[in-house]
């Protein structure tokens, strides 16, 4: 088991190439003296363009402070993170608010849609409220892939939790983001509605070259993604290409050790 | 459970906090207006005790009329009655009373004191012994060139002993030396009250009142119990026929109590506003309590699960209303200290004088107080907690929607027949009944508010149809917020609703009163100019006026009109006295019998009047005036147009028999034949300008004015509304901060996907604003109706028009977003500043 601090993601074909987002020795602090609680303790990561990414680890790993960090949901207390080439600590809130509705897109666990709206209105929410049209062409193919064309006018009440979760993988993509941080999506859902959902983030990598974060501590999800990255005690500890549900649940076995 | 309620209330200090602030406004306007009142009535109690303190007997005329609003007019008697007094056995000392109009110029030539407020007046002053004058400054009067003055006038006229002081009266202005300035009962002036204090004589003169009195007072320096002088005044001397003689303990509850009885009035039109200001936190109660119930159905739920009753749940939700009512009245009561000080103040700043004394704060006030506040509270908590203890106990292990049936046909049949009823009882209310409002009204605006969730989806779609196009996505929020749970927003508009209904029926009947006035003057007054005055019932101006007026070459007619009193066939009647010729020249009565030539012994009669008293052309009628004697008056005609002349006109020549002060309240007048309104008004400026209460008016103006009398009342009226206004607002905000506390998850999302600080407060802002344009509609509708029925009760008292004012209408509506955006301010705030991480938090 070696604990090293500083990780790279696959080698990209160009080492030039921007990645998609990173952190430079992210650290996020809590309380004070005899009461610290490091969460993130001097995280180094890059995410590079048309990469699936899983962040795994066990309970207070730390893996979710990363992830709400990296999106710009959550500020550092020390150390840098990066969207494309913006240092996100260089926002101010209306600044990192646009960012997080042009670059990012986002899936949580539950709750992801607006109540009042039509799943329709969901999926061009951010583009809604930035008072822009979507990418007519694209926004039919995201919706066709999700398999929601006759469902577009119901509200989420309406829907059943595998469908609200797909309206949410449309939302996260509809605007072409940078980068899509998903946080658990599968966590509420059922095997088979699960199984839809990782499919459907899948395909979005491979056939449209989006790039996905997902924090998830099932191994079953995991293996849909290119590549894991281990978590413990706010610092990465270990990294897996091309994994299977059979290694990533040894691996993660290995952390009660 | 009751450690339960205890900690539950607690916990929720501040969300029952904005809801008790309703009730403590409204407790703190009811306790206000109770010490308020009680403390002037004390005050004027001490007052006249003191003014009578050493007064034993006190005589006066017999002859007296109920005037209704102009008070009690009572005769004069001779003041022979002061010897006949002096001369029994245990009167030491003995003094004669005259009290009158007069008007005390400051060196300006303006006169002092308020038009419209406390009396302005002559006295005379006779005795040092019995009356309430202390001279502060010089002496009393003596001679007729002497006059003194009350302190308070002494002061704001500037004047120095010696100085020549004019005083204005029934016979014109004359001048006097001025020997002192003098307190009465300790007070620089009672209550804003002037004073040109004469001897006895001088004042008899002055006011022109030959030898007459308007009582004599008596005491005995010898230990004599009062009621035994009484009854030997009244035993001994020989005008006892014509006389009544009272104790002084007696005169001076009277005096007190006339007061009182204006008091009174003034006491129940404020408890009034305050009764609507504590109707509108019921609202608000109601809905917070269905919100907080609606929020705690799993605790609810768990706590039935573990074995709670029914009637427990609902007890620990009443109990919780019932502390927020105690602590809200016991706060009220305090505010309401606070709110008669404020009172006192107003008043002083309008010239009203109360002498200090500390605030009355009696039992009853704080017992009021805490009934009110907590039976306000319970009662509207009442609905909300029957429902809290309906949650089925599986509703704790998962969120089971609460089974509701569609109750649409139930609530529109209940909404319509109970707003019906309302209607009904009103419009029953104004035309006879007035205990009959005090039920319909509520009725009426809880028949609306049981409907309001079935018209507020629709009507709130409707107003925020606008707005996805003008703000986008927020717009659509908004809108889509406003509806999304129609019982809320319709019970949050509906407080508003009974503010706006009222502004609204006091618009549509003031613009249609004003309209009626300028119709009725319009069709009845054919004359050019009015020379008005503002006193109504006591004193005014000179009929000197009136008479040079008319000898004008450029006054076709000039028509002093007179305000008396009479008993006509036995009713305490008011009538308007005339001049007959002028009079019938200057206004257009529609004689349908007989003419106006009215002469010494006749009288003329309105339509509906003659109709009542059964009388015709011909007829003969009996009269007595305040000089006691029964006359018989003949009726010379019969008049159509009544709104002006009232129901009964008689001739100076007739009235000035009564003895009585002559005082022409107003003076219409016409311009001669070919003369430019210039002309006239250039020749008898010089006139009008030598009475310094005289202000020469054209037509237009007239009119004007007394359209202006009527925003004056409805400024008020509108004062006392804000109230419930203010409170209504509160009562959004209250609301709608629990609703963003509801949505927390919600707004952590929308923030996370991209929506920024001011996006989050522009859709709460224009959800509060829907919210409050749907109460704001509710209550013009009602408003309007409330107008429209209130002028079609009082169509014979002469109200004949219904105006709908558009433009003031629109004002409202425009404020009511104004409101709406007010109420919105600290909850959009909070929405804003949500923790966009703690909000979406699913827990790890």
């Amino acid at each position: 088991m070696d604990e090293s601090t500083s990780m790279t993601t696959l080698p990209p074909p160009d080492a030039t190439i921007v990645p998609a987002a990173g952190t430079v020795g992210a650290t996020k602090v809590y309380g004070e003296g005899e009461n610290e609680v490091r969460a993130l303790d001097g995280v180094t990561v890059q995410f590079a363009r048309g990469v699936f990414t899983a962040i795994m680890g066990p309970s207070g790993s730390g893996k979710s402070t990363l992830m709400h960090c990296q999106a710009g949901l959550d500020r550092l207390t020390d150390g840098q993170v990066f969207i494309g080439d913006v240092d996100l600590s260089t926002l101010n809130d209306k600044d990192l608010t646009r960012l997080r509705r042009d670059k990012v897109g986002f899936i949580f666990q539950a709750f992801n849609l607006v109540p009042t709206l039509t799943a329709s209105e969901n999926i061009t929410l951010p583009m809604a409220l930035a008072g822009r049209k979507p990418d007519q062409t694209w926004l039919d193919g995201v919706i066709d892939t999700v398999g929601l064309r006759n469902r577009l006018t119901h509200r989420p009440s309406e829907l059943s939790g595998g469908q609200q979760q797909r309206v949410a993988v449309a939302r996260a993509l509809a605007s072409r983001p940078e980068i899509v941080f998903a946080d658990e999506p599968t966590g509420n859902l059922d095997s088979r509605s699960g199984a839809e959902v990782l499919g459907f983030m899948r395909r979005a990598v491979t056939d449209f070259g989006q790039t996905i974060v997902m924090v998830t501590h099932d191994p079953g999800a995991a293996s849909y993604a290119d590549h894991v990255v281990f978590l413990n005690d706010g610092r990465i500890v270990d990294e897996m290409a091309a994994p299977t549900p059979q290694k990533v649940l040894e691996r993660l076995a290995h952390f009660g050790e | 459970m009751l450690r339960i309620a205890l900690k539950t209330t607690l916990a929720q200090k501040r969300r029952l906090i904005g809801t008790a602030l309703s009730v403590v406004i409204g407790i703190a306007f009811l306790a206000g207006t109770f010490v308020f009142t009680d403390t002037i009535k004390r005050t004027f109690d001490t007052l006249f005790t003191e003014v009578y303190a050493t007064t034993d007997a006190y005589v006066r005329s017999n002859q007296s009329i109920d005037a209704g609003f102009a008070g009690t007019q009572r005769g004069r008697i001779d003041d022979s009655v002061i010897d006949e007094v002096a001369a029994v056995d245990g009167v030491d000392e003995v003094a004669g009373e005259i009290f009158g109009f007069a008007r005390i110029l400051g060196k300006d030539g303006k006169p002092l004191g308020q038009e419209n407020g406390a009396p302005t007046a002559a006295q005379s002053v006779s005795n040092e012994f019995l009356q309430p004058w202390d001279f502060t400054e010089g002496r009393a009067p003596t001679g007729p060139d002497e006059v003194a003055l009350d302190r308070s006038s002494f002061k704001s006229g500037d004047f120095e002993l010696g100085d020549q002081v004019t005083v204005l009266g029934q016979t014109g202005s004359r001048t006097y030396t001025l020997v002192g300035a003098a307190r009465f009962a300790g007070a620089d002036s009672p209550g804003g009250a002037t004073f040109a204090l004469f001897d006895l004589p001088t004042a008899q003169e002055f006011l022109n009142a030959g030898t007459k009195v308007d009582g004599v007072l008596a005491a005995s320096t010898d230990g004599l119990d009062e009621d035994e002088l009484v009854a030997r005044v009244k035993a001994e001397i020989p005008s006892a026929d014509s006389v009544e003689v009272l104790t002084g303990t007696a005169i001076a509850e009277e005096s007190a109590s006339a007061i009182k009885d204006g008091l009174s009035f003034f006491n129940t039109f404020l408890l009034v506003f305050a009764g609507i200001a504590l109707f509108v936190s019921s609202f608000i109660i109601y809905n917070t309590f269905s919100i907080i119930v609606a929020q705690r159905t799993r605790e609810n739920a768990l706590l039935r699960a573990v074995g709670a009753s029914r009637n427990q749940i609902t007890a620990t939700l009443l109990v919780e209303a019932l502390i927020v009512g105690v602590i809200a009245s016991l706060l009220g009561f305090l505010g309401g200290i606070v709110t008669a000080q404020a009172l006192e103040a107003l008043l002083a700043a309008v010239g009203i004088d109360i002498p200090a004394g500390g605030l009355v704060l009696s039992s009853r006030t704080l017992v009021v107080s805490l009934i009110v506040g907590v039976g306000v509270t319970v009662v509207a908590s009442l609905a909300p907690a029957f429902r809290a203890a309906k949650v089925p106990p599986v509703a704790a292990m998962r969120d089971v929607a609460i089974e509701r049936r569609d109750r649409t046909k139930s609530r529109l049949v209940a909404g319509l027949l109970v707003g019906s009823i309302g209607a009904a009882l009103t419009v029953l209310g104004l035309t006879g009944q007035v205990a009959f409002l005090g039920l319909g009204i509520p009725l009426l605006f809880i028949g609306v508010f049981v409907l309001g969730p079935l018209l507020a989806r629709p009507v709130g779609r409707f107003l925020g149809a606008p707005l996805p196009k003008v703000k986008g996505m927020t717009g659509t929020l908004a809108r889509e917020n406003a509806v999304r749970n129609p019982k809320r927003t319709a019970r949050t508009a509906a407080a508003l609703m009974v503010g706006v209904a009222l502004v609204t029926g006091i618009t549509v009947l003031a613009a249609s009163v004003k309209d009626s006035i300028r119709e009725i003057i319009g069709d009845q007054f054919t004359g050019d100019f009015v020379v008005n005055t503002n006193t109504f019932g006591f004193g005014g101006l000179s009929p000197q006026l009136a008479s040079d007026l008319d000898e004008l070459d450029e006054v076709g007619a000039a028509a002093g009109v007179q305000i008396g009193f009479a008993l006509v066939d036995g009713d305490e009647e008011v009538l308007s006295v005339v001049d007959p010729g002028p009079a019938n020249t200057v206004f257009d009565l529609q004689y349908v019998a007989g003419d106006g030539d009215i002469g010494e012994d006749e009288i003329a009669l309105s339509e509906s009047q003659a109709g009542s008293s059964d009388v015709t052309v011909g007829d003969t009628m009996s009269l007595r005036m305040l000089d006691g004697l029964e006359r018989t008056v003949t009726v010379r005609g019969i008049y159509a147009n009544d709104e002006l002349a009232g129901p009964f006109t008689v001739s100076k020549e007739l009235y000035r028999q009564s003895g009585t002060d002559e005082f022409d309240f107003a003076v219409f007048v016409q311009s001669a034949e070919g003369v430019s309104e210039d002309q006239a008004r250039a020749a008898m400026e010089p006139i009008t300008d030598e009475y310094a209460n005289a202000e020469l008016l054209s037509r237009s103006e007239y009119v004007d004015e007394q359209a202006a009398q009527v925003n004056q009342f409805v400024n008020l009226v509108y004062g006392l509304l804000a109230l419930a206004v203010v409170i209504a607002v509160f009562g959004i905000a209250n609301t709608l901060s629990l609703s963003v506390f509801e949505r927390t998850r919600e707004l952590g999302l929308l923030r996370a996907v991209g929506m920024t600080r001011a996006q989050v407060r522009s859709t709460v802002r224009w959800e509060s604003v829907i919210t409050a344009l749907l109460g704001a509609i509710q209550g013009v509708v009602i408003g309007i109706f409330l107008g429209y029925a209130v002028i079609i009760a009082l169509r014979d008292e002469g109200l004949n028009t219904f105006t709908l004012p558009v433009t003031s209408l629109v004002v409202v509506l425009a404020l009511a977003v104004v409101a709406g955006v007010l109420a919105a301010v600290r909850p959009a705030r909070r929405a804003a500043r949500l923790d966009v991480l703690e909000a979406i938090a699913t827990g790890e």
